[in-house]
């Protein structure tokens, strides 16, 4: 119970509104682009004339027959693959590092420790595009000789290369999850013999699920929507460069880019419908509190 | 000043019944203790009073006004939480200035009325302070100030002393109970103390399960309670209840026989009751050696308290009475004693409805 | 240290320290070491192994002074972390204010609508705006003024400069960042114990008047926290802007900020200058460094990390 409930009511419905209000031109971009991937037109001009149902756009991009680049189909399938594994890949190494760091961050005590969270900290401040030129330098240094490995290791790097963006933050959240979990449950397993290492796996990790879940599912959303990384290191394309790359597309073709959009948005929204608590919970930093 | 009348109250959250059907009149400048165990509803219904909660069914009347969907800032009801509620940025001064801050009122108005309430507390020298920098007491009496800074015509209380300790909670009392009496006010205070309400209040109602069970000056609901529950959760220790037979005008418990009570026979008689239980309390008998009416048992411990000490027997297997006795008088483990309930004092129950006799 | 702590804590740290050092530090040290050569085109057979000293740096300095194009961009910088700043500080409170006074539900629905900013893929997010402030007649914002009357012809909003790139540009960004202070914010007032907004419902206070006299003033840290974090990264982020300028949705003079500029220019279309780029990218790591450390410091960061007290050790 937050507040009183004799409150009016009338009170209530006009902050809605008005936030409904401020919130219109988000709601008109996202759900008119949605729109368009049904329709043969944009309907983007909100003119009940443009919208001329169809699922076409739909089926072309699942046949990936796009053909704007003079006659080359463009495998969508394949392109939303790339973008899920890169997802995937950033997911995993995040939630991997940052499970083994938090640990000891949050249970041992070691010389440096302060500095080592501050330094953290300072790193998640600092700016990425400054950094971006060394890595990209990085890149040309340890690039593979042999031709067949070069797509593969792009592929390697670019994971890694986004993945280390999310390792300051991830590692203070995972470390703020830790926190939470009593002593007891780590003096029950030292006592017991385990070592270190053994707690850490068979009694920590169970207990931190829903951190591990939240730490998880920052990583591949993270993964999922970058451009920059992608467009700067991988040599595929994903759904990200593949949009920037088609924007220039004919009249004609444009709804088939708006439904591209929408299936890359596809796991946004179902995150959203499904982990909402999760979401809240992580994006507050989980720094303070 | 208000007289406050409950009609039918009923509070739901979701499934759950907080309040069920509370009808209840506190009387004008009445000092009206709600009293129960946790999860009772008595906060709920303090609150539903205060308008923080609206009822899902009955209407709440201050005097003739109808005020069941009056929000609170213009019931004029002052409430003191449980923990006390301070505004932890705000030094005291501001803290119980702010209900007159948000009339507007002017400046000289709110300088004079603030000190007069902390004097009147004894915390005018404290108005400097922030609320962190207070004790217990303190902070407690700030929350009053703020509560009646703003004359209200009803004082809510909920459970205000339960975070003082022991010995300040009983000076607190007193100057409470004190403090109501000469502003007047209507309170109405909550509390799962029973000692506290039998000190306190003018009339107690007594509340479980969401239902108010008996309403009455404290000396009528000690001495006359109505149900089982009431008086097993008034007086410390509690009252002792053994299960009886009626056999025409004698009670068979277990070895022993007593002849009905004076005040029962004829209400014993009318019911036709075979199976009753039997209340006394420890302060309201006596344990002797001799031959006499009374239940016969075992000493089964005793515990020394000062000036007396408390001696339970067992009357039967795995059933025990506790009575007090007096300091000086040395028991044995084991030792068969009768304990002698004073009739007048003794209060029976039917078994089924756990209701008193005589309220049946 | 013991020898059995010592390999515990390389076998719980070693993966963050080496994901560090590659990916930050060497990158760091090559950043600057790439802002005293005269690297151009990633020509690094070329340009790798000589060192200029501190042409970039002087070029640099001399384009602050007298090049449009860069005083441009660095213009655009200020007004842009200015405005944005403001508007991601004070719309995350409005917002957490407000679904605080809201049902659960709506407040609920609130909170994720503005979080899809920070959470669509940054290619579909300059999707929408891309055909949002279209210059053609497909534009909604143009197809709602024409439809109202107020315009006969649609107009290229991100190009009129210098107010209509800018306005796009501070819109965009702003709609990802509100999200930030909002989510700070509603934690924030989370914590705030449900007691004392009662009490001042009792005691005849408004939602206006609880927000403004007990919830704002209790949150005063997290106001700091919200307006030094956004700051920095509204001074570094830029991929959000990427493609606005990319697609010509926005004038590339005025929609660029330092960040992209740096990027555009190391990797951008045409001449790519790595050197000139490393030199501004070292710039802006030396005022990151700076405000990182300053912001630590107001914020009093490092009261708040405890020694683990419970390490048997």
């Amino acid at each position: 119970m937050k507040d009183v409930e004799t409150r009016p009511k009338k009170g209530e419905w006009i902050i809605v509104l008005t936030i409904l209000f401020a919130s219109l031109p988000l709601i008109l971009g996202f759900a008119l682009l949605i729109i368009s991937s049904f329709s043969r037109d944009m309907v983007t001009d909100l003119s009940l004339d443009s919208f001329r149902p169809t699922i076409e756009n739909w089926i072309n991009v699942f046949q990936g027959r796009l053909a704007i680049t003079g006659g080359i189909r463009q495998n969508i399938l394949k392109i939303t693959l790339n973008t899920l594994v890169v997802a995937l890949g950033v997911s995993g190494i995040v939630t991997l590092i940052s499970t083994l760091a938090g640990y000891s961050l949050s249970r041992m005590k070691f010389r440096g420790r302060k500095l080592m969270m501050l330094l953290l900290l300072m790193l998640h401040a600092f700016p990425g595009v400054a950094l971006i030129v060394g890595v990209y330098l990085l890149y040309r240094l340890t690039f593979p000789q042999e031709p067949s490995f070069v797509r593969l290791y792009s592929f390697f790097y670019v994971i890694l290369a986004r993945a280390a963006l999310e390792i300051p933050m991830s590692v203070w959240l995972m470390k703020g999850f830790f926190d939470t979990i009593p002593w007891e449950f780590e003096w029950s397993g030292i006592i017991d013999g385990a070592s270190r290492i053994r707690v850490w796996r068979q009694i920590m990790l169970p207990l931190i699920k829903p951190g591990i879940l939240a730490v998880a599912l920052f990583g591949f959303l993270a993964g999922w929507q970058d451009l920059i990384y992608v467009r700067t290191f991988l040599i595929d394309q994903t759904l990200a460069t593949f949009i920037e790359a088609n924007i220039e597309a004919e009249y004609s073709h444009m709804p088939l880019i708006a439904a591209a959009g929408t299936l890359y948005l596809l796991p946004t929204i179902m995150f959203f419908l499904t982990a909402q608590q999760l979401l809240l919970q992580g994006y507050s930093g989980g720094i303070k509190g | 000043m208000v007289k406050i009348t409950l009609d039918g109250i009923t509070k739901k959250f979701g499934n759950f019944t907080a309040l069920d059907n509370i009808t209840l009149e506190i009387e004008d400048k009445e000092f009206m203790a709600l009293l129960g165990p946790s999860g009772s509803g008595k906060s709920t219904l303090l609150y539903t009073i205060a308008g923080i909660y609206k009822p899902t069914s009955g209407r709440i009347y201050f005097d003739e006004k109808d005020v069941t969907e009056v929000p609170p800032k213009d019931r004029n009801v002052g409430l003191v939480f449980q923990n006390w509620a301070l505004y932890p940025h705000m030094r005291v001064f501001k803290n119980i200035a702010f209900p007159l801050e948000l009339k507007k009122a002017p400046r000289e108005e709110i300088e004079k009325k603030v000190k007069e309430v902390a004097k009147m507390l004894h915390i005018d020298h404290l108005l400097d302070r922030y609320p962190w920098q207070l004790s217990g007491g303190q902070q407690q009496r700030v929350a009053i100030a703020r509560a009646l800074v703003k004359e209200p015509d009803v004082l809510l209380l909920d459970e205000p002393l339960s975070n003082l300790d022991a010995l300040l909670r009983l000076e607190v009392r007193a100057e409470l109970k004190r403090l109501q009496k000469e502003l007047g006010i209507t309170a109405v205070y909550v509390t799962h103390d029973q000692a506290e309400a039998l000190a306190m209040a003018d009339r107690i109602a007594i509340i479980r399960e969401g239902k108010i069970l008996q309403v009455g000056e404290p000396d009528e609901v000690y001495y006359k309670p109505m149900y089982k529950f009431v008086a097993g959760f008034l007086g410390s220790p509690p009252m002792n209840f053994v299960e009886a037979e009626v056999e025409g005008e004698v009670l068979k418990i277990y070895q022993s026989r007593i002849p009905v009570p004076g005040q029962y026979k004829d209400i014993v008689k009318k019911l036709n009751i075979t199976e009753v239980l039997f209340g006394f309390r420890p302060h309201d008998a006596e344990i002797v050696r001799e031959e006499r009416e009374g239940i016969k048992g075992e000493v089964y411990s005793f515990e020394p308290l000062g000036r007396e000490q408390i001696v339970t027997v067992a009357v039967d297997t795995d059933v025990f009475v506790k009575v007090f006795a007096p300091e000086g008088e040395h028991f044995r483990f084991g030792e068969k004693v009768t304990v002698v309930p004073n009739e007048e004092r003794i209060v029976l129950f039917d078994k089924k409805t756990e209701k008193a006799l005589e309220y049946l | 240290m013991k020898g059995e702590k010592l390999r515990n804590l390389s076998f719980f740290l070693s993966p963050m320290i080496i994901m560090v050092g590659l990916f930050y530090l060497i990158p760091l040290i090559f950043t600057i070491y790439i802002s005293f050569t005269k690297m151009r085109n990633w020509n690094t057979e070329r340009y790798l192994t000589e060192v200029v000293g501190l042409y970039n740096y002087q070029r640099l300095f001399h384009m602050f002074q007298h090049d449009p194009l860069m005083r441009t961009v660095l213009l655009t910088t200020v007004v842009f972390v200015g405005i944005t700043l403001i508007i991601n500080v004070f719309g995350g409170l409005l917002l957490a204010l407000g679904t605080f006074f809201v049902n659960e539900s709506s407040a609920s629905t609130i909170r994720l609508l503005w979080l899809l900013p920070r959470m669509s893929p940054i290619a579909v997010y300059s999707l929408v705006w891309y055909y949002f402030f279209h210059g053609s007649d497909i534009g909604t914002l143009n197809s709602i003024l024409m439809k109202l009357g107020v315009l006969s012809q649609p107009i290229p909003w991100g190009q009129i400069v210098p107010w209509g790139a800018w306005s796009v540009i501070i819109f965009v960004n702003g709609l990802v960042g509100v999200s930030f202070g909002m989510i700070v914010f509603t934690s924030a007032l989370n914590q705030i114990p449900k007691e004392l907004v009662i009490a001042a419902r009792v005691d005849g206070a408004s939602a206006w008047q609880i927000s403004r006299r007990i919830l704002i003033p209790m949150m005063k840290w997290h106001f700091l926290y919200v307006l030094t974090w956004q700051f920095l990264s509204l001074l570094t982020t830029y991929p959000h802007l990427f493609l606005l300028v990319q697609w010509d949705l926005v004038s590339r003079d005025y929609g660029t900020t330092l960040a992209l500029y740096v990027y555009n220019t190391a990797f951008g279309r045409g001449e790519q200058d790595q050197g000139l780029a490393a030199a501004a990218a070292v710039l802006l790591s030396i005022i990151g460094i700076l405000g990182g450390f300053v912001t630590l410091k107001v914020l009093q960061f490092e009261k708040m990390i405890h020694e683990p007290r419970g390490d048997i050790e």
